[in-house]
C-alpha cells in the first residue's frame, strides 16, 4: 500500500510507479508513465503513473469526472495522452494509428457503460461480431462460440433477441460475452454496474471474477460501486485531482489507507470503522 | 477649450462590440474551415476504403437497398409530378408561339440535364442523408462507433464505405428512373390535357435528346451522391453529448447538403458543358 499527497501539482511524487505488488501474479502488463490529459484547459490527468500486473483485477475508484474512463480508454488508445506514455505489453500505444493500433486491440477488449451493444443487429450477431471479423471460422463455429459465451455469463438461448429486447443488465451481460469472445487478455470495464439494481450488480461482479479466472485475463474496472469494488477487486486505485492519490488492497483502504480515500468511501455510504464498512471489507473476494 | 483625450479603456470599450463581432467572425471562420478540412480527411480516408481490404460487401448490397431502393418512391413522385408540371406549365407558355409540339423537347431536356439530377439529390439529401447522420451519430454518442475501434475495426471502413459507395452507385439509378419517370409525367400531361399524341411527344423528345445530356445529367449525380454521404457520415462522427446533439447534426446534414448541391450543381453544369 501507499498513499500519496492530494495535490495535483506537478513536482508531488504518484504512488502507482512504486507501489510494491499486494498480489503480484505476473508481469507488468500495463503501465502508465507521467500521463498528463486535458479537457477544455483542465488537467484531467495530472502525471499520472500507475502498473497494472498480469491477471489481476483492479478497480479504479474516484469522484464522477475525475479521469476513470479517460485513463481506461487510454490502454486500448481510444484516447492519446497529451504528454507521457503508456505501455501495453510492454509496447508504447502512443501516437499510434488506428492501423497500428490494432493488433493491442485484438488482444484486449472493453466493456462499455451502456453495453454499446449494435442496435441493428441481434445477440448473435453482436456476439460473435469480432470472431467473424478477425478469424477465418466458418458461421457454425462463430455460432459454436457464441452459445459458449452466452452460456458463461449465464443468457443461453438469448441468440434471436435484439437488444432493445433486453433488459438493462442483460444487455451488459451479453456486451460482457461479446468482449470475450476472442479471448482477451486484458478487459477494460467502465462503469460495469452503473445504472443496475443491486441483484443485478451482483451478478456482473461475479461474472467479472469469474471470466478473469477461468480465461486468465487482466482486469481493469472503473467504478464508483463500492460494494462491486469490494467483490472484484485484488487491489483499488483511487484517482482524484488527476492523479492516483492510492493504490492497495481493499483491506488496506478499510484500515485507513488514505484520509480523502476514507472521505470516499464515507461519502458513498461506507463509513469507515463502523459495522457496515467491516461487514463489506471483512467479506472474502468473490463472495 | 480642448476636449479631454479619451484613455485607452474608454477607447477599448467603445470598440469592444467591433472586437467581439471580429472574435465571432474569426471563431465561425476557424470552424468553417476546421469542418471542410476535417470532411475533405474524411473523403480521402473512404477513398482509400474503397480500395483496399476489407470490404464490406454485404454491408454494402444492405446500404444499397437501404439507401437506393428504398428512395425510390419518393424521388419518382417528385420526377413524375414535376414533369407534368413541366409539361403544363410549358404548354401554357408555347402554346401563344405555336410551339405545343415542342413539349416532349422542353419536358425531357430540362428533366435530363437539370431537374432530374438535382431534385432527386435533393430529395436523397433530405432523405438518405438526414438517415445516415442520425444512425451514425446516435451510434457515435451510445459509443457503438467506440467499441467498433475497440475491436479494431475501422469505423470508416464499417460504416461510411459502405454507406459513401451505395449512395455514388445509387444516385445516378435513382436519377436515370427519375428522369423517365418525369418523361411519363410529362407524357400524360401532354396526351390527357394537350390532347397530343404520344408519338408525337416522344418523337419532340427524339428529335432533341442525345447522349451527352443523359450522361452529363447522371455525371453531375456521382458527385452529388459522394457529397451527400459524406457529409451525413462526417455529421453523425461529429455528434456529441446525446439526443439533442444528434438532431442539429441531422438538420446540419440536410442544410449543408443541399446548399453543396446546389452549388456544386453551377461547377459541375459548366464543367460537363465544356467537355
Amino acid at each position: 500500500m501507499s498513499t500519496a499527497s492530494s495535490t495535483a501539482s506537478r513536482p508531488a511524487p504518484d504512488p502507482g510507479g512504486g507501489t510494491p505488488a499486494p498480489n503480484p501474479r505476473g508481469e507488468t502488463i500495463v503501465e502508465f508513465r507521467e500521463v498528463w490529459k486535458s479537457y477544455s484547459g483542465r488537467d484531467v490527468l495530472a502525471g499520472v503513473n500507475l502498473k497494472i500486473r498480469r491477471g489481476e483485477v483492479l478497480c479504479v475508484l474516484g469522484p464522477s469526472g475525475t479521469g476513470k474512463s479517460v485513463t481506461l480508454r487510454h490502454i486500448n488508445g481510444l484516447t492519446q495522452p497529451d504528454n507521457g506514455d503508456v505501455l501495453v505489453f510492454g509496447e508504447s500505444v502512443v501516437g499510434l494509428s488506428e492501423e497500428e493500433l490494432s493488433p493491442v486491440r485484438r488482444r484486449t477488449a472493453m466493456l462499455f457503460q451502456g453495453g454499446a451493444l449494435f442496435d441493428s443487429m441481434n445477440v448473435e450477431e453482436n456476439v460473435g461480431f469480432p470472431v467473424a471479423q478477425h478469424t477465418d471460422k466458418t458461421p457454425e463455429e462463430v455460432a459454436a462460440i457464441v452459445a459458449e459465451k452466452l452460456t458463461m455469463v449465464g443468457l443461453p438461448g438469448i441468440q434471436r433477441k435484439l437488444p432493445s429486447e433486453l433488459s438493462g443488465g442483460m444487455r451488459k451481460r451479453v456486451a460482457l460475452a461479446r468482449s470475450i469472445a476472442l479471448d482477451p487478455e486484458i478487459i477494460l470495464y467502465d462503469e460495469p454496474t452503473t445504472g443496475l439494481d443491486p441483484l443485478s450488480s451482483e451478478k456482473i461482479a461475479q461474472l467479472i471474477v469469474d471470466i478473469n479466472v477461468r480465461l486468465q485475463t487482466t482486469s481493469v474496472v472503473v467504478t464508483h460501486d463500492i460494494v462491486a469494488a469490494r467483490t472484484v477487486a485484488d487491489r483499488l486505485a483511487f484517482l482524484q485531482q488527476g492523479r492516483f492519490q492510492f493504490i492497495g488492497t481493499f483491506d488496506e483502504a478499510a484500515r485507513g489507507g488514505h484520509p480523502v480515500l476514507m472521505e470516499y468511501f464515507r461519502s458513498m455510504g461506507f463509513p469507515c470503522g463502523t459495522g457496515v464498512f467491516s461487514a463489506v471489507s471483512d467479506a472474502p473476494k468473490g463472495t | 477649450m480642448t476636449q479631454p483625450q479619451p484613455s485607452a479603456t474608454a477607447i477599448f470599450y467603445r470598440n469592444l462590440r467591433w472586437l467581439r463581432f471580429v472574435d465571432r467572425f474569426g471563431r465561425k471562420g476557424q470552424q468553417a474551415v476546421e469542418y471542410v478540412g476535417g470532411l475533405a480527411q474524411l473523403v480521402g480516408q473512404t477513398v482509400t476504403g474503397v480500395f483496399t481490404r476489407p470490404f464490406y460487401s454485404s454491408e454494402l448490397l444492405r446500404q444499397m437497398d437501404e439507401l437506393g431502393v428504398k428512395s425510390v418512391s419518393i424521388t419518382g413522385i417528385t420526377a413524375l409530378f414535376t414533369g407534368m408540371v413541366l409539361a403544363l406549365q410549358s404548354a401554357y407558355s408555347l402554346e401563344a408561339f405555336g410551339g405545343k409540339a415542342f413539349i416532349g423537347r422542353v419536358v425531357s431536356l430540362s428533366l435530363v440535364r437539370e431537374l432530374g439530377p438535382v431534385l432527386t439529390a435533393l430529395m436523397v439529401g433530405g432523405r438518405v442523408g438526414s438517415g445516415i447522420t442520425a444512425e451514425i451519430g446516435s451510434m457515435t454518442v451510445t459509443e457503438q462507433v467506440d467499441a467498433l475501434r475497440a475491436m479494431a475495426i475501422s469505423p470508416i471502413r464499417r460504416l461510411v464505405v459502405p454507406r459513401v459507395l451505395a449512395t455514388v452507385i445509387m444516385m445516378p439509378v435513382l436519377t436515370a428512373i427519375a428522369d423517365l419517370l418525369g418523361i411519363l409525367g410529362g407524357l400524360l400531361i401532354a396526351v390527357v390535357e394537350l390532347n397530343m399524341t404520344p408519338q408525337d411527344y416522344i418523337t419532340s423528345i427524339w428529335q432533341q435528346l442525345s447522349i451527352s445530356d443523359i450522361f452529363s445529367g447522371l455525371g453531375k449525380t456521382v458527385f452529388f451522391g459522394l457529397e451527400i454521404a459524406a457529409i451525413g457520415c462526417y455529421n453523425g462522427l461529429q455528434a456529441q453529448g446525446g439526443a439533442a446533439s444528434v438532431g442539429q447534426a441531422t438538420t446540419r446534414t440536410v442544410v449543408l447538403a443541399s446548399i453543396c448541391v446546389l452549388i456544386s450543381d453551377f461547377f459541375l453544369t459548366k464543367l460537363f458543358l465544356a467537355i
